[in-house]
């Protein structure tokens, strides 16, 4: 019942995520100035939006773990950080894709914005670097009191754009800075990533429980957009005016699918991984 | 068991004596073994100063103020690593912090001890460190000293709380000493940015640091309150 529904889940997911897509890249009109490289926004921004959602579950689920040390709610805090540190790969790597060609530069060293989305990426990869190497007793504790710490930031981030100077475009949803077109793809997109999110939340949720079921903590890194980040650095020494402005467009989506496709890889090999050992215990 | 761990820790009978005078005697505590044995302020006092030369050598510039923001706190935040890290080291030989943890006195008093503690050890440090700061690179604040005063106390007690909080987190875990750093840097990273912020504002004369200083304020409050709350918790963490 549980696996039908979950694949049923998953195949309007990819429907939804196609659809949203389609939208984003032939529907949306493009814009004045930025031309066709201004769609990175509809992967850039519901990247943030799925990240932000999650690490807010997180912290909501540490709470939950310190009050009543229920299992189910630790399993959700491990899954919804890892997923969010990837969701928040993406955001981190669309977005300097975009600004080098809008800006110029790759990275804007006193923005605020950009700064505190860096922090809270690395504060997430902390914690799951906490979740591997503490002593295995302690661990649910120790992290659940790290992701209040966490979270404790994020509403500096959120509040970035709008104590601090910054590059970064202001929130637009629901003012009159955006064409209602592109608003509606826009929410379209958000829709379709939160539900891919939340599969592959669900997908993820599932496999914690089975490690926690067969009594070992198999927490790894969510380290799925290295294969991508690798290949960015080629393009750091080349000038703007050499590349076709379409290329940046094409480099946000790739990117991002790649960290998206290369997480669900790395997902599957633990899966296979999880199913053998819990085979040959016996358990699960 | 957990929950009967819990259990207990709730019914604990509070000590006798009230939380200041206990803080009061863990300081004192605290300071008496350093000023005995000095191995934490010494180490840490060179390695600032090490960490002072290099940059010296490294970064040769007609003005040095709009980088010394920077150098400054990054000395500081390096060797507050160095003594923070050896603060909790000390508790765990002779299972100091087991008796501590049995023991019903309450955890708070432990954690403001230390971070008191902690913190005259820095402003020490910070205080010897400057006239160095001002030979090696000949410096001279054109904003008010006393504005650089105040980033130093609110920054180094921004840098102190997180730090003794997070050094406790870190040598819960298997690797002890190479945790803190990574957890602890991006914690307080909007406090180093404002600190930096401020200092090279003051340094510089260079618009006023009060917008810096309202948020270092705020985030000490923000996360001595979150320390002390969540102190306990990770203190009996099994």
């Amino acid at each position: 019942m549980k696996t039908k529904l979950f694949f049923a889940f998953a195949a309007f997911c990819c429907l939804f995520l196609a659809f949203g897509t389609y939208q984003g890249l032939v529907v949306a009109p493009t814009e004045e100035t930025m031309g066709n490289v201004q769609r990175i926004f509809y992967v850039h921004v519901p990247a943030a939006t799925v990240g932000f959602t999650l690490f807010f579950v997180n912290f909501l689920a540490s709470i939950y773990y310190l009050w009543k040390r229920s299992l189910r709610a630790d399993a959700l805090a491990a899954t919804t950080a890892e997923v969010g540190v990837v969701f928040c790969t993406v955001v981190l790597i669309t977005g300097p894709i975009w600004a080098r060609y809008a800006w110029g530069t790759w990275w804007s060293t006193w923005d605020m914005r950009l700064n505190t989305t860096l922090m809270l990426w690395l504060l997430y990869v902390s914690y799951l670097v906490l979740r591997r190497s503490s002593t295995a007793g302690s661990t649910s504790v120790l992290a659940a009191s790290l992701a209040i710490f966490a979270f404790l930031d994020v509403p500096i981030v959120y509040m970035a754009n709008r104590w601090f100077k910054t590059h970064h475009p202001p929130p637009m949803i629901g003012t009159s800075n955006l064409d209602p077109s592109m608003q509606h793809i826009l929410f379209i997109n958000m829709l379709a990533f939160l539900c891919f999110g939340s599969l592959i939340c669900w997908f993820r949720y599932e496999m914690e429980r089975t490690a926690q079921k067969i009594d070992a903590a198999h927490i790894q890194k969510a380290a799925g957009g290295a294969a991508a980040m690798m290949l960015l650095p080629a393009a750091f020494f080349a000038t703007p005016g050499h590349i076709a402005p379409i290329s940046y467009l094409w480099a946000g989506y790739l990117a991002a699918w790649g960290i998206y496709v290369s997480y669900l890889l790395f997902l599957m090999r633990k899966l296979a991984k999880l199913k053998k050992e819990a085979a040959e215990l016996g358990a699960g | 068991m957990k929950a009967a761990t819990q259990e207990a820790q709730r019914e604990k009978p509070r000590a006798g004596l009230p939380i200041g005078r206990l803080t009061w005697i863990n300081v004192t505590k605290d300071l008496r073994l350093e000023w005995r044995s000095r191995d934490v302020f010494n180490s840490m006092m060179f390695f600032a100063l090490v960490v002072v030369v290099v940059f010296s050598f490294s970064f040769e510039r007609e003005d040095s103020r709009p980088v010394m923001g920077g150098l400054i706190w990054v000395a500081f935040l390096f060797s507050t690593t160095m003594a923070l890290n050896q603060s909790w080291a000390r508790e765990l030989r002779n299972g100091v912090l087991d008796a501590y943890r049995v023991s019903p006195a309450p955890a708070e008093a432990l954690f403001l001890g230390k971070c008191i503690g902690n913190f005259i050890l820095v402003m020490l440090l910070e205080c010897l460190m400057a006239p160095l700061f001002v030979v090696f690179y000949n410096l001279s604040s054109v904003g008010p000293l006393w504005q650089l005063l105040l980033v130093a106390v609110l920054g180094t007690w921004a840098l102190v709380v997180n730090g003794t909080f997070f050094a406790a987190m870190s040598i819960r875990t298997r690797n002890r000493e190479l945790m803190l750093p990574l957890l602890l840097l991006p914690i307080s990273l909007p406090a180093v940015i404002s600190m930096v912020t401020g200092t090279t504002q003051v340094l510089s004369g260079e618009g006023s640091p009060a917008v810096q200083l309202q948020f270092l304020a705020g985030f000490c409050v923000i996360f001595t309150v979150a320390c002390f709350l969540l102190f306990d918790t990770v203190l009996n963490a099994e």
